[in-house]
């Protein structure tokens, strides 16, 4: 007798690698119950187990990766603490202030302040992203138009104040890495390659 | 010396611990209190040299007959103290003490001035364990046998009792066959109301 | 009593509580990297060398951690329950043989520290008062889970104390006699002497009638994490956990030493190599604890009971019959 599964539709087909596993009707007689006993006990379907982990100890085969001392590699795209990237010709921020990635926050973290400069350009005073409220959905670095705010591979945020996390320059790519070259670009629509035809915008036209 | 600081001390410490039995209104304590004085009293037979009584002491009245309370204790919520309704409490406890003063009355007044003997001193060649054997089965075989006898009926009879229904287990049964033996069994309830 | 005796037995009691408490706690250790080993894991491995002394973290962390009482559970017994639990444990240890006689500066030294002519009865009888540390816990702690740890542990220490209890009376009947060194000592002649190979079942369900004792993984339905959560031990905190945790060691190491004098021999005739050998077999009854452990699935409560009353009680009855019978003709 088929055991009655409760729950029939479950997409399994002739092609897909799904398939019913066999299970053996339960035993109800008292005598049934006990030859299940007896086969079970003498067949060595115990040994089995014992053998199988004593076999996996002698090979002493590990799988773990001792974490602080080893890292797994992560996804180019993971969506990790955001990074403000800055422009490779001229170090300047590239974020215009435009506040787009504030107003398409669905969870309401970014916050930041603007005002116009002396070279009458406008200019981010504040930027910060409360990333306790965060649910690094990816949608500011999305909208961005300038591809100023980016989410980085720093999975890592344990620490004793939030604040650490969101402080600008924090986020914000130090000059001396960007003139190193480790400012990382993403390849994809808009990207930039940093070579030698990337020039500095001319202010005055 | 040491033998009679034992005494004294086991013997102090089993009133005590049969005095929270009795006086407790709380559940675990009594519990608790009647366990810890069944292993007090094995002392005394570990004093007298009767290693094997005092194991079983121990064994049969701390480990099964108490837990099989404990079992009973289950159905109630032991955490709570029990509400006792006390009419006359004077009269209880004094009717108490009337009564085990007479009980150790009626026992030692016979004896109280015969210089005790014991009639079966321990034989320092036959082991403990072996001397409780020989007079199990040569002079109170009879009771021996008796008291196995019994344990037995009752044995088969409280599996009879409590096997009832044993072959029926609601997780196979469909709704309808569950509501048919319930009704059936209320049925079967109402005619012997009726009765 | 001279005073020589009584300084022996003290010392033999503090040695024993000393080493005993220790290999409890190394007793985690080894469990750990064992199941971990045998889970393609590494273990305990950042404090000390091989996290050898992630022992003594716990410990520290055990005896500074907050001593919690809530608020609706039964004081005093919840207090003490613990206590019965690991006193219990180290109590069987008195009448168990660890070692053969030796002399240290001429002076005999019995590694026992008390030679009662019915020890094993002893063992066997302290071992089921054991069963108070987890009843009273799980009762007096006001929680469903430790009500239901406390219901199943009644029912297991009783079902399975007939269990080792008829088992054992069968190597008792052919020894005559309850004390542990006297049944070590009947099997002296050698390998081919031990008792095993006489009462083959009788050693089978001794075997599991320890597991069942000691609340490990076959039988592990007392604490059992994924459906009562920690059962008696759910309520507590701090050390008086760590009590039952060392009692629940203690009594594996106690009980392994149990099974090996009985019947595997003990250790043998008293020499060095047999003594060693005995530690060996020892090791080899702990190690299973752990191994089966990391094999073998948890059984519900139904089905142990079963197997006790239907299955193992009517073997071990038969067992004594036919032993007897053979005694007899």
């Amino acid at each position: 007798m088929h055991h009655n599964e409760p729950l029939n539709d479950r997409n399994v087909s002739e092609q897909s690698p799904y398939f019913y596993v066999d299970i053996e009707a339960y035993p109800t007689t008292n005598w049934d119950k006990f030859k299940q006993v007896v086969k079970r006990t003498f067949n060595g379907e115990l040994f089995v187990g014992l053998w199988v982990v004593m076999r996996e100890m002698i090979k002493f085969d590990i799988h773990t990766v001792q974490y602080p001392k080893e890292k797994l590699p992560i996804g180019p795209r993971y969506r990790a603490v955001h990074k403000l990237l800055r422009l490779w010709e001229s170090g300047y921020e590239r974020c215009i202030g435009c506040g787009l990635c504030e107003k398409i926050c669905i969870s309401d973290c970014i916050r930041m302040e603007t005002k116009i400069d002396e070279n009458s350009r406008k200019e981010v005073t504040e930027y910060s992203i409360n990333l306790g409220r965060c649910i690094f959905c990816g949608y500011c670095a999305e909208v961005c138009p300038e591809l100023a705010i980016v989410h980085g591979q720093r999975y890592e945020n344990g620490s004793e104040q939030r604040a650490h996390f969101v402080i600008k320059d924090d986020m914000l790519t130090p000059l001396d890495w960007l003139t190193s070259g480790q400012q990382e670009e993403f390849p994809g629509f808009g990207a930039i390659t940093p070579n030698e035809s990337v020039t500095k915008t001319p202010l005055a036209y | 010396m040491f033998e009679a600081i034992a005494f004294y001390l086991f013997a102090a410490l089993t009133i005590g611990m049969f005095t929270i039995t009795v006086m407790t209104s709380q559940a675990l304590y009594a519990l608790t209190a009647m366990a810890a004085g069944m292993i007090f009293i094995s002392a005394f037979f570990f004093i007298l040299g009767a290693d094997f009584l005092g194991a079983i002491q121990i064994i049969v009245y701390t480990g099964a007959v108490m837990a099989l309370y404990a079992f009973g204790m289950m159905f109630f919520d032991t955490t709570r103290s029990v509400i006792e309704k006390r009419n006359n409490p004077r009269f209880v406890v004094v009717l108490g003490a009337l009564a085990a003063v007479l009980i150790v009355l009626i026992v030692l007044a016979p004896i109280v001035t015969t210089n005790l003997n014991s009639q079966h001193p321990i034989d320092l060649n036959v082991g403990n364990t072996q001397a409780i054997g020989m007079v199990l089965f040569t002079k109170y075989l009879v009771p021996f046998e008796l008291a196995a006898v019994m344990l037995l009926v009752a044995m088969i009879a409280g599996i009879v009792l409590a096997g009832k229904k044993m072959d029926k287990s609601l997780t196979l049964m469909a709704d309808e066959e569950i509501a048919l033996m319930q009704a059936s069994s209320h049925d079967r309830t109402e005619e012997e109301g009726e009765h | 009593m001279d005073m020589a005796f009584i300084i022996e037995t003290i010392v033999k009691i503090v040695v024993i509580l000393l080493v005993f408490s220790a290999l409890a706690g190394l007793g985690t250790y080894f469990e750990r990297k064992v199941l971990a080993f045998m889970q393609r894991r590494l273990g305990p491995m950042h404090v000390g060398p091989f996290g050898l002394l992630q022992v003594a973290a716990d410990g520290v962390k055990l005896f500074t951690k907050e001593d919690i009482i809530p608020q609706n559970v039964v004081k005093p017994i919840f207090k003490i329950a613990p206590v019965i639990t690991a006193a219990t444990a180290f109590m069987a240890a008195a009448a168990i043989p660890f070692w053969p006689e030796f002399s240290v500066f001429g002076y005999k030294v019995h590694p026992i520290v008390a030679d009662v002519n019915i020890g094993i009865l002893y063992v066997l009888g302290v071992m089921a008062i054991g069963l108070y540390g987890p009843l009273l816990g799980g009762m007096a702690s006001a929680n469903k889970f430790s009500l239901i740890s406390a219901a199943r542990s009644a029912a297991v220490f009783i079902s399975y104390e007939v269990i080792s209890g008829l088992s054992l009376l069968a190597p008792l009947m052919m020894v005559g006699s309850l004390s542990l060194i006297d049944i070590n000592n009947y099997q002296a002649g050698g390998i081919g002497n031990w008792i095993v190979w006489s009462q083959p079942v009788a050693f089978i369900l001794f075997w599991i009638a320890a597991f069942a004792e000691t609340g490990r993984t076959p039988f592990h339905l007392i604490a059992n994490d994924h459906e009562i959560i920690d059962g008696f031990g759910t309520e507590y905190s701090g050390m008086r956990w760590g009590l039952f945790f060392i009692g629940e060691y203690a009594n594996m190491f106690f009980i392994s030493f149990v099974i090996a004098i009985i019947f595997l021999g003990g250790f043998g005739d008293g020499s060095i190599a047999g003594a060693f050998q005995l530690l060996l077999k020892v090791s080899f009854f702990f190690f299973f604890f752990l191994w089966t452990r990391a094999a073998w699935p948890d059984v519900r409560p139904d089905q142990l009971m079963w197997l006790c009353w239907k299955v193992l009680m009517p073997l071990a009855v038969v067992n004594v019959v036919i032993t007897g019978l053979v005694m007899m003709f």
